[in-house]
């Protein structure tokens, strides 16, 4: 389900771009111009100039913009150290700071009519996912070398071949779970919003749950970002 | 941020994944049997791998959600003594 009008869409048909109609394109080009991904683009542009326009230059003394950064920052900054201490928090803060940031965007802007968010696509969430899901592995093997297969083993040895599938099983788990609750509550929130606005949009029909949709979408990036941060933490920590 | 907030997002972020993670790794077990099943036996072994997918696959879904209670009355019992 799509919103019913996108407007990039519609300047990138006026461009003479094809613009795929259906979920997804067959060519290259057309798969560049599905509106998740122009919105992605678009989110990406709207972080740098945004961030570009008030951090223009760094003052000892904060202004309005630095101000405002130093309190996003800073908070998020506390929020990853008392979940999974420094060290981590020094090597991944960039990561995955970007990515609450781009979620919020992503998801907010769905509320505006015109927009979609790019999170909508199970695509977008995926790729999101697995790059969390390839980086605990990652910092699982680099802290414990090949004693990170221990963390799939459980506690006695003779559980093993009970609990060797069900570890794996379960990690896998974490790829299907992270994607689509991010990808089926924002979903959810974009099809309602369609549907109430095509039903009684002259009576103010989407009001409600557009509020409720600002809470969703808050809520729902922090899910996000503190579940890789409970991911990166518990990779890091010694097995059982 | 504020205490209640965060505590709020640490309950919702714990406690919100359980029906995802469950439903997911039962179909994370069943898919891998069925997998096992049709493509590496080509159907000879069918349906057993698919059974014994999906038993682990729920085993699997009972384990997160133990993991997630454990965790947190390990944490609940840390912050007790602290205060």
């Amino acid at each position: 389900m799509e919103h019913p009008i996108l407007f990039i869409s519609i300047i990138l048909e006026k461009l003479g771009l094809p613009v795929p109609h259906g979920p997804v394109g067959h060519t290259f080009l057309e798969q560049l111009c599905a509106p998740y991904m122009t919105y992605t683009w678009f989110v990406m542009a709207f972080l740098y100039f945004v961030s570009k326009l008030t951090l223009g230059s760094l003052e000892m003394v904060p202004g309005k913009g630095q101000n405002f950064w130093e309190l996003v920052i800073g908070g998020m900054d506390d929020f990853f150290v008392s979940n999974m201490g420094r060290d981590l928090t020094d090597k991944f803060f960039p990561m995955i700071a970007t990515f609450a940031l781009y979620i919020v965007i992503a998801n907010l802007i769905g509320l505006i009519p015109g927009f979609m968010s790019p999170t909508s696509s199970l695509n977008t969430t995926l790729a999101l996912t697995l790059i969390v899901w390839l980086s605990h592995h990652f910092i699982g093997i680099r802290e414990h070398g090949l004693r990170y297969y221990k963390h799939f083993m459980g506690p006695i040895w003779w559980l093993v071949p009970l609990l060797l599938p069900i570890e794996i099983i379960s990690n896998f788990a974490r790829l299907i779970s992270l994607s689509i609750r991010l990808f089926g509550n924002i979903m959810a929130k974009e099809t309602l919003l369609a549907i109430l606005f095509m039903l009684a949009g002259a009576f103010f029909a989407p009001l409600p749950i557009m509020i409720l949709g600002v809470l969703v979408s808050v809520v729902q990036a922090m899910v996000f970002v503190l579940l890789t941060v409970v991911y990166f933490s518990q990779a890091q920590e010694h097995a059982h | 941020m504020s205490d209640v907030k965060s505590e709020f997002i640490h309950l919702l972020a714990n406690y919100g994944h359980i029906g995802f993670t469950f439903v997911g790794s039962i179909l994370v077990g069943m898919g891998g049997g069925i997998l096992l099943d049709q493509k590496v036996f080509d159907g000879r072994t069918a349906p057993w791998f698919t059974f014994i997918g999906l038993a682990f696959g729920i085993a699997a879904g009972y384990k997160t959600l133990l993991e997630i209670i454990w965790r947190n009355n390990k944490t609940e019992k840390k912050s007790d003594n602290e205060d």
